[in-house]
């Protein structure tokens, strides 16, 4: 017997998958969100105490499920005195309060520092994750294996469906920017590699050293001794000489590898990065003398992540596109965020991101504490966005964003009735402003140097 | 700043005018946005060349002798507080839809602060911040051991100030150090308040609209930040100084214009804490007291002023501090409950409460993280700032190891008892403290006291000299 999560999950590699419309699928849903309810309200201690708090027993409606979802910053919540002290029993029982599943028998003897506590928990099959954030707290997402073999078959999907390129492993990938060295990521890598890069041809790796949640969390530590008043100058110095030499090597991995994909020109290329990597590697190709017309004109693109608040031209896009060659054909674009375990891919005729049967999109208020009034038979609604990820196993589904989204129910003009997102996605952090003034402040306002 | 949206028509607006030097500007050309509570309300464009007085201008109040600028302040105070003023009652109206904290509690802090416009302490503020008021007033002659003589003016600035959001109550402040100093004074005021300094002035100008203090007052709203403004405005020709409150991005906007000729006198953002001595915990009475005493801290202005007690460091074993966290709690809720604040906490906050009320074994909590009053228990400081009507009671062993948690932000430190602020006061004020006082008297302090590390008046004022030679005067 087939649950009703099984049937939306069966639709990852159907051709058709977002053309079914949220009024269609929506009973099987309610349906799903139910099953996974009651099969983890009592595994997941923060789910427990939401629910318990609402007075929530059962999921009837995507109403009831709206103050069981997580805000983004459920998983940044553990006290930073346990990274700062190196706590990691401690740390490891804040995971247990977000995880579905027990954390046992993980070796907590001798941790080095906070990437071997990762890897000792990896060896029992919990895969932490972080958030890219350089300051504040890392966000630290727990997954299963069953999340990273979803996140295998999704990402070559998403991609194909949003580029139009077949798995066929035939391409030279070259990767513009650094990966933050997290099992989730390091999973949708070999999975693309094995799909579309080609055996003997290997693969660029951008030239810099991995980020791992240990370099992340180095920042934050020091922010947080510099605030305490602790950071001795001799220390700010050697990590402001540190800072710069690895802005050296940041700098360095650009032209080295717009000479790599330069000296690759004849092959068929697969590039990928953020937008800001794949912009500065682009500016140093043209630099040198090469573009468009240099390149193979069925060359695609892998775009990771927004804009990520970095500053570029207007015409950052198109800069890119005709450095490389790519087609407007192939231009992928993505939307997904660390929380999710799975990709939303854009459509080139309606320019709308898409949202597959096993996500249930919802669009809540600013303050994200209730739905935005909607009708699953048509329209726009502007919102706060929240997913329902289905495909989840490791860690709750539900998520609450920071982004600002317009959400349509109906149907998209590339023809599919699925629910779509429109191209204007913003952060409500970015939106804010800051005109904030006040006599009472904390001493985040006294740090600089670290940001 | 004209590119905000309009928006749709019929939708009923608050409009926030400007005032500039006795005249009031009403209009509706930009739409803005509160900070707090998103709401939009309607300002006209700022006039630039009326905000800004040309420097061929002496300030209309540098030959009103400060006697007479206290008697008009103190005459506004007492129109401030007259039943029948209509501005402030309209101005509270307005505040109610764009300010965080509930009506009632404004109101009074507006009200109280009014009290500051009393003869004998704005006296008393002169003669702190000066160590001769008289050079206000006129050139005091000096003469040094060689015999060289000159003249020394506590000149007239030129000053904007960037009105804090939080507070009410520093606008009545502001406007009466500014005219104490006989400044030209443009207020910046924020989007939480955009009504108040205008009420006071026009206030003001009701009494007389040709007074030299009203010409040197205006007042005005923009996005704080906005560089079509900031940019025009904050320069050396225009301005002496800016005295700015709040830090972060508030201030680091303001930096970029700092230079030769335009200082910065900041008030910074400042955190304040308790310190309990086991002497609190000595019985049921004396933990009563305590826990009244550090509630009413917290409690400043709903935990939104910069004196509010945010940390309580208290000495003794974990089953008293706990006996006494339950009673504080109750002190916290029961102010909370006649203040009839009832905003919820924030999502980002609840989730930090929410992830140290799973860690149960290492955090004692009381109450809900439901913005009614919350009192969590740990060995450390906790990550977040505790905020709407919430202490972190720090167990400590002795009181000597919670000084290491006092730093350049803290503000004030309330001792119980308070025989013990002596022993102390030292290494907190090598940490970066700038007041202790009596538990339970964190708002109060005495009548011309330095505030921020500093006496403000003799910040603003531009000293000038007139040297006179060897044998001249």
């Amino acid at each position: 017997m087939s649950t009703a999560i099984e049937k939306l999950m069966s639709y990852v590699d159907a051709p058709d998958r977002f053309d079914h419309s949220a009024a269609e699928l929506r009973p099987l849903q309610i349906e799903a969100l139910n099953e996974r309810f009651q099969d983890r309200k009592d595994n997941i201690k923060l789910l427990r105490h939401r629910a318990d708090e609402a007075g929530v027993t059962e999921i009837t409606s995507v109403e009831d499920m709206v103050p069981l979802l997580f805000p983004h910053t459920a998983y940044k919540s553990y006290p930073e005195s346990f990274l700062m002290q190196e706590k990691w029993d401690r740390l490891t029982k804040w995971l247990g309060t977000v995880s579905p599943y027990p954390i046992e028998d993980v070796d907590m003897e001798d941790i080095a520092d906070i990437d071997d506590w990762i890897s000792r928990l990896a060896a029992k099959g919990h895969y932490i994750s972080c958030s890219s954030g350089t300051t504040g707290k890392s966000a630290m997402l727990i997954a299963g294996q069953k999340d990273m073999d979803w996140s295998k078959l999704d990402t070559v999907q998403v991609f194909a469906w949003g580029s139009g390129v077949e798995p066929q492993a035939n391409r030279y990938m070259v990767g513009c920017a650094p990966v933050a060295a997290v099992p989730k990521n390091q999973t949708i890598g070999e999975a693309q590699k094995t799909a579309f890069s080609k055996p003997e041809w290997g693969r660029w790796n951008y030239p810099v050293p991995p980020i791992t949640v240990g370099s992340l969390t180095k920042m934050v530590v020091m922010r947080k001794k510099m605030a305490d008043g602790v950071a001795l100058p001799q220390e700010i110095a050697d990590f402001e000489a540190t800072s710069a030499e690895r802005q050296q090597v940041i700098d360095d991995a650009i032209t080295l590898t717009a000479d790599n994909i330069i000296a690759n020109r004849d092959k068929l290329l697969m590039v990928s990065g953020m937008w800001s990597g794949l912009y500065a590697v682009a500016k140093a190709v043209r630099d040198k003398g090469y573009s468009a017309k240099d390149f193979n004109p069925d060359n695609c693109i892998y775009v990771g992540g927004g804009l990520k608040r970095a500053q570029l031209p207007d015409d950052y896009n198109e800069f890119v596109h005709q450095t490389f060659n790519i087609n407007p054909e192939r231009d992928f674009q993505n939307y997904s965020m660390q929380e999710l375990n799975s990709g939303m891919p854009k459509c080139r005729e309606g320019n709308r991101y898409h949202v597959p049967p096993w996500i249930v999109p919802m669009i809540l208020n600013k303050d994200g504490d209730a739905l935005e009034p909607y009708d699953l038979n048509g329209g726009e609604i502007e919102g706060r966005a929240a997913f329902f990820d289905l495909s989840l196993d490791g860690r709750w589904g539900g998520v609450i964003s920071g982004d600002k989204i317009s959400l349509d129910y109906s149907p998209c003009a590339c023809g599919n009735k699925g629910p779509s997102i429109r191209d204007n996605i913003a952060r409500y952090a970015d939106l804010e402003g800051d005109d904030k003034i006040g006599c009472a402040g904390t001493i985040d306002a006294y740090v600089r140097g670290v940001a | 700043m004209n590119a905000h949206s309009e928006t749709a028509v019929g939708e009923p607006i608050v409009s926030a005018p400007f005032f500039l030097r006795g005249e009031l500007i009403e209009g509706t050309d930009v739409i803005q946005k509160s900070r707090d509570l998103g709401v939009t309300f309607a300002t006209p464009n700022i006039p630039f060349d009326k905000a800004v007085p040309p420097r061929s201008e002496v300030p209309p109040l540098l030959n009103v002798p400060t006697a007479e600028i206290i008697d008009f302040l103190v005459e506004t105070g007492q129109r401030l507080v007259a039943p029948d003023n209509e501005y402030v009652h309209e101005c509270f109206d307005r505040m109610a839809s764009t300010h965080i904290l509930p009506r009632s509690v404004f109101e009074n802090v507006g009200k109280h602060a009014v009290a500051y416009l009393d003869k004998r302490i704005l006296q008393a503020e002169l003669e702190q911040n000066f160590p001769d008021p008289k050079a206000l007033d006129g050139w005091i002659p000096k003469q040094d051991f060689n015999g060289r003589k000159s003249f020394v003016r506590a000149y007239a600035p030129r000053l904007i100030h960037v009105l804090p959001g939080n507070s009410p109550g520093v606008a009545v402040k502001s406007i009466a150090q500014g005219a104490l100093v006989k400044a030209f004074n443009l207020f910046k005021m924020s989007s939480a308040d955009p009504f108040y300094t205008v009420a006071i002035l026009r206030t003001m100008a009701e009494i007389d609209p040709e007074h030299p203090i009203v010409k040197s007052m205006s007042a005005v709203y923009w996005r704080g930040g906005d560089a079509a403004v900031e940019s025009v405005l904050y320069r050396p020709q225009y301005f002496d100084k800016i005295v700015a409150w709040g830090g972060g991005d508030a201030i680091n906007n303001v930096v970029k214009y700092i230079g030769p000729g335009f200082q910065l006198v900041s008030f910074d953002p400042k955190t304040s804490i308790s310190m309990l001595g086991r002497e609190a915990l000595e019985s049921e009475e004396s933990m009563d007291i305590a826990a009244n005493a550090a509630a009413s801290d917290l409690m400043m202005l709903n935990q939104e002023a910069c004196a509010a007690s945010r940390f309580q460091f208290v000495e003794g074993p974990q089953d008293k501090v706990d006996r006494f966290c339950e009673k504080f709690q109750r002190c916290i809720a029961d102010r909370a409950e006649a203040s009839g604040d009832v905003r919820p906490l924030s999502s980002d906050l609840k989730e930090e409460v929410e992830a140290l009320m799973m860690m149960d074994d290492e955090y004692g909590t009381w109450g809900r993280a439901d913005g009614k009053g919350l009192v969590i228990r740990s060995e450390e400081p906790v990550d977040f700032h505790p905020i709407n009507k919430i202490g972190n009671v720090v167990r400590v062993d002795s009181l000597d190891d919670a000084v290491k948690w006092v730093n350049v932000a803290t503000q004030t430190i309330g001792f119980y008892p308070s025989a013990r602020m002596a022993d102390y006061r030292d290494r907190l004020g090598a940490g970066g403290a700038q007041r202790v006082c009596p538990l339970g008297e964190a708002g109060a302090s005495t009548v011309g006291n330095p505030w921020d590390g500093m006496y403000p008046l003799h910040r603003f004022v531009h000293w000038m000299v007139n040297e006179n030679g060897i044998d001249g005067g």
